[in-house]
């Protein structure tokens, strides 16, 4: 039975209609599917049929381990959203409810290569000379959501230093515990630093400077 | 788990966006997409700056039930997506971004967002309401790590442990039988001692044997060091304060209009309610309000919906009478 209706699917269809360019989709599974691995793959599969520049691979976490190390894959099901090159868009769990709007934006993102963010952050992203891993916690019926995904995803295209995940907080329980996730959108940044809810640009740039100065210290 | 992909118009682009429009209306909710539904159909240039919860507060509650046409109820970010849907249908152009000024002094108005400006012959306000705060010590603190406003969003983190509802409204209610389905125990704190939700909430929570209430009651302080661990409870009748343990807080006390960004430029009542007449129109000719930013009393999404059609049909008017 397919997850997309023929209604939604003639919505993506246009929304995905003039891509700017080609977008892999890099699917992570196993022989044994996890609980939500059978869905997350063929929710992209299904997508991928719906536009021609979009191609979807799928691989097996076990068997293609050293691909799985390449993009940094640690969890499955996990998607790597990849335009002309890796920007270090992934998504973490299955992309579904509000978040399918986060998987359809980070393909036009990926696929145009070009970040929609104000010039301050262009130029402070720009100047990033250590690694920044956005994680943001999200679940499927969180409203909110969807904007601090996508501006994750929008940062790690600005800049080559910063890989942005969705991670869909109850099909990973153990990380939601491990970063206190008790409300989302919580944004992780390396580890340390978190954003409660879907924070204006500036703040989260604000953010993302004060992690990088208490690494320093 | 939800599978039923929701699907947001996509992020404006810059150069799309900038531009003049006879009409924008700033709010995505209920009033502001009727609005736009009836504009648009009008054949009137209709740009709506949505905000950051497309959809608007229906996108953030389970079910709604009592909007017409829906005789099973419907889910509220269903509704959201169709009142989309069928403002983009006749035109409408809807995008996801925040408002940070406008500039309604002389016209064309001017609606400034973080990346846009744009400039409208007619504006219609629609910007809704936000939950109120409580307003107390642990609150900030644990905002987003225990205390939360959206039982949709959050419900998930709550599995088989203990919560606190504050409130006795319809949304309170609403959100205490939603959290059920993960919560073991439902506490509801109210400042009365009866409920002000409709009828048939109270019977569904009164027959729930997950809820109970503690009555006449408000919450003093939220306790915890890391995480919540407990509330502080004031009885208002005879004063007492009691402990009560709980995982997590949940805020449903009501809304506040979200208007600061107005004022100076539109009458406000001491409430922040912008002041309207009986057609929708602002004490500033050409700038029209709908929804609950000037509803102190139903804000229901058919009362949304409805001062939207009447201040769209009054924007069509004014345009008609003064196109530039």
């Amino acid at each position: 039975m397919p997850l997309l209706n023929e209604e939604v699917k003639e919505q993506v269809k246009q929304q995905l209609a003039d891509l700017a360019g080609r977008v892999r989709l890099l699917m992570f599974t196993q022989e044994f599917e996890c609980q939500y691995c059978a869905e997350t793959r063929q929710l992209v599969e299904e997508v991928g049929e719906l536009s021609e520049q979009i191609a979807v691979e799928v691989y097996d976490f076990v068997e293609d381990k050293d691909r799985a190390d390449e993009l940094g894959v640690d969890k499955i099901p996990a998607v790597a959203v990849i335009g002309e090159e890796d920007y270090g868009i992934r998504f973490y769990g299955i992309p579904s409810g509000y978040e399918f709007t986060s998987l359809l934006e980070a393909i036009q993102t990926a696929a145009a290569g070009e970040p929609d963010l104000s010039e301050e952050t262009l130029d402070a992203l720009s100047e990033l000379s250590e690694p920044v891993h956005l994680q943001v916690f999200v679940t499927p019926t969180c409203p909110y959501c969807p904007q601090a995904v996508v501006l994750g995803h929008h940062m790690a295209v600005a800049s080559s230093m910063v890989r942005a995940d969705m991670v869909e907080a109850q099909e990973f329980p153990h990380l939601a515990t491990k970063y206190q996730v008790m409300g989302v959108p919580r944004t992780v940044i390396n580890e340390s630093t978190h954003i409660e809810g879907a924070a204006p640009e500036p703040m989260v740039l604000d953010k993302l400077r004060e992690a990088l100065a208490a690494e320093e210290e | 788990m939800e599978f039923e992909p929701k699907i947001a118009p996509p992020e404006a682009e810059g150069h799309e966006g900038n531009g003049t429009y006879e009409l924008v209306i700033i709010g995505g909710g209920p009033a502001g997409l009727t609005a736009a539904i009836y504009t648009g159909r009008a054949r009137i240039s209709t740009h709506v700056c949505a905000g950051t919860l497309p959809g608007g507060q229906p996108a953030n509650t389970a079910d709604v039930d009592n909007f017409p046409g829906f005789p099973d109820g419907v889910d509220g970010t269903e509704l959201a997506q169709r009142f989309q849907g069928q403002a983009k249908r006749f035109g409408a152009e809807v995008v996801p971004e925040t408002v940070t000024e406008v500039d309604f002094s002389e016209r064309p108005f001017t609606i400034r967002c973080s990346r846009n400006t744009y400039r409208a012959q007619a504006v219609i306000v629609a910007t809704g309401a936000s939950p109120r705060r409580l307003g107390i010590p642990g609150e900030d603190k644990f905002y987003g790590r225990g205390v939360s406003s959206c039982a949709t969003c959050d419900g998930f983190f709550y599995r088989d442990k203990q919560v606190v509802v504050v409130g006795g409204g319809d949304a309170a209610i609403d959100e205490s039988l939603f959290l059920t389905k993960f919560a073991e125990k439902v506490t509801v704190i109210h400042r009365r001692d009866e409920l002000r939700a409709t009828k048939i909430f109270r019977e569904r929570a009164f027959a729930n044997p997950k809820i109970d209430f503690v009555w006449d009651s408000v919450v003093e302080e939220i306790l915890g060091d890391q995480t919540v661990t407990g509330v502080r409870v004031r009885n208002v009748k005879n004063g007492e304060t009691s402990m009560l343990e709980t995982d997590g807080v949940f805020v449903y006390i009501g809304m506040v209009p979200k208007s600061e960004l107005f004022s100076g430029q539109l009458e406000l009542d001491d409430n922040g309610y912008i002041v309207s007449n009986r057609r929708q129109h602002t004490n500033v000719p050409g700038v029209f309000v709908a929804g609950d930013v000037q509803d102190p009393h139903y804000r229901q999404v058919v009362t949304a919906a409805g001062t939207g059609a009447i201040a769209a049909m009054e924007a069509e008017r004014y345009l008609g009478e003064y196109p530039y």
